[in-house]
């Protein structure tokens, strides 16, 4: 067996997978090693599957009978602790008593399973995925920082090489900013592609379920495995599934990728302004049209975000709020759950009046563009237990700060992806970010890849 | 009395003192942004919100 077989994108581990030269059972062993070599440090599982070998043993036999059910089959992923899962607790993050979720499989799990995925465990998470850290977890690239959120875990340890592919979920950016913090892949579909069911809500019309992952390739592997219409989710949508590895290996020439100046330019730091400007100039080399714009409505953005996300989270809690459960959350959390209440209706169904602008804003740039590009975070990876950073010229808020350029796309609910682009000064991943219409991930997919293939970030790893 | 201590009062929301400046305090930045929320004309603009007349169990 080759060293280190789990640290290979999918398309290599499952081509030798189906041929024999490698086994499920082998991928496991080599995945359990690492997270026992690992994750003491990392902490980012907080929970393995005791079936795992059983699954992985299935996996073979099924493959060896020359039943193989596709790229994911006898490959071991992760998912964030908000996915119920029947073979495994959910946690959703909290350790507060007196809260209990179903022992069954979410319709992601249940679909990844399908495809023949190995579950091999839970990823640690944000208390009911609030908030971008993800405490205790660590970030591979520097121990002493944090690995970003809300789905941190699953960053970790896709960064540390353990798994090509983790799920996470995205309310504000918590797929996409612990993607970018950790250097990984981190996908965002358009709202309704991927069903929620059996994923603890956060916030019911801004959460979306998607892969972290080594490649763009191994997160369209998941995206094929996971989407489609679920009658049990209200947001789900009726609209077909396409083969998104079609959108691989494609050319850029006749791509027009927008630019937006404001808010997305307003204040990064250095290194991340850097990496973005060069991330815009390959695709201008590589023949794709440039297009500047601003969008002025995002100035209002913050506060539409935060009375939907607010006051679902809150009403979603009102049972916690009425037992006296709340008293068992983390501080931030409980603070958050009761401000909640200090939304009032007009500012919700103001904020929802903003969503319609935004929406219909971007359909009219999305007419002379095919992707949006900025970063992800206009910052790398803080040192854990640090609140403020210098970004740009000021002082700021880590935790406002992060998500700052990724909740437009939870708003708007439209296709977006983190992938790395460079490292800044201290050696820490930065992520670029690049958005598409509604349902359209093809072109999205195609232009992460082109990027992707002109790089060698995908291919660069952290020392642990 | 502020604004925000009599919205508490208005909606008899139940919180120890503590509790209470804590959550005021954090809520400040937040109400800030929904200020600037509540400055912006959209009277003609329908809200991205949407029900299906079908009862949950029929929509599919």
């Amino acid at each position: 067996m080759q060293e280190n077989p789990i640290t290979r994108p999918i398309a290599e581990l499952s081509a030798d997978l189906r041929l024999g030269k490698l086994t499920s059972v082998d991928l496991l062993e080599n995945a359990l090693d690492r997270i026992a070599m690992l994750d003491r440090k990392l902490e980012s599982f907080v929970c393995l599957a005791e079936d795992a070998r059983v699954q992985a043993a299935a996996a073979d036999r099924e493959i060896g009978q020359g039943r193989w059910r596709g790229p994911l089959h006898g490959v071991p992923v992760a998912v964030k602790d908000n996915y119920l899962t029947a073979d495994m607790p959910s946690r959703a993050g909290t350790d507060a008593p007196g809260v209990h979720f179903a022992r069954q499989d979410s319709a992601v799990v249940a679909k990844l399973r399908e495809a023949g995925a190995i579950i091999v465990g839970k990823t640690r998470m944000h208390e009911f995925a609030w908030g971008n850290v993800t405490p205790p977890s660590k970030n591979p690239w520097d121990l002493n920082r944090v690995p970003g959120g809300s789905s941190g875990g699953s960053g970790a340890v896709v960064a540390a090489r353990i798994v090509p592919v983790a799920m996470g979920s995205d309310t504000g950016g918590s797929i996409r900013i612990p993607a970018a913090l950790c250097g990984t892949v981190g996908l965002k579909p358009t709202f309704g592609r991927v069903s929620r069911a059996g994923i603890v809500p956060h916030s019911w019309s801004l959460d979306h379920a998607g892969p972290l992952s080594y490649t763009v390739a191994d997160s369209v592997y998941a995206l094929n495995a996971i989407s489609g219409h679920d009658p049990k989710d209200p947001g789900s949508a009726r609209t077909d599934v396409p083969d998104f590895t079609a959108a691989l290996g494609q050319p850029i020439t006749d791509l027009r990728v927008g630019i937006c100046r404001n808010h997305m330019f307003d204040n990064n730091q250095p290194d991340v302004d850097a990496a973005i400007e060069a991330a815009i100039r390959f695709y201008r080399d590589a023949g794709a049209q440039l297009v500047e714009f601003e969008l002025p409505i995002l100035a209002f953005g913050l506060g539409a975000i935060f009375a939907i996300e607010l006051s679902s989270s809150t009403a979603y809690h009102s049972r916690n709020l009425a037992s006296g459960a709340v008293t068992g959350f983390t501080n931030d959390v409980r603070t958050l759950i009761e401000m909640g209440r200090l939304i009032t209706g007009p500012d919700y169904l103001k904020a929802e009046q903003l969503r319609r602008v935004l929406i219909d804003d971007l359909a009219r740039v999305f007419a002379d563009v095919d992707v949006i590009i900025g970063p992800t975070c206009p910052l790398t990876a803080w040192p854990i237990g640090e609140w403020t950073v210098r970004v740009g010229a000021q002082d700021e808020s880590v935790l406002a700060a992060s998500w700052r350029l990724t909740y437009p796309w939870n708003l708007a609910g439209l296709p977006a992806i983190s992938l790395p682009c460079g490292f800044d000064s201290n050696g820490l991943p930065i992520g670029l970010q690049l958005a598409g219409r509604p349902f359209d991930e093809m072109t999205l997919i195609r232009a992460a890849d082109a990027y992707e293939r002109g790089h060698g970030w995908k291919d660069m790893h952290p020392k642990l | 009395m502020n604004e925000l201590e009599m919205l508490v009062e208005a909606l008899g929301i139940e919180l120890e003192n503590e509790r209470r400046s804590a959550v005021l305090a954090a809520f400040q930045p937040v109400a800030q942004e929904i200020a600037k929320l509540r400055s912006l004309d959209l009277t003609d603009v329908h809200p991205a919100v949407v029900f299906s007349v079908m009862p949950a169990n029929e929509q599919d």
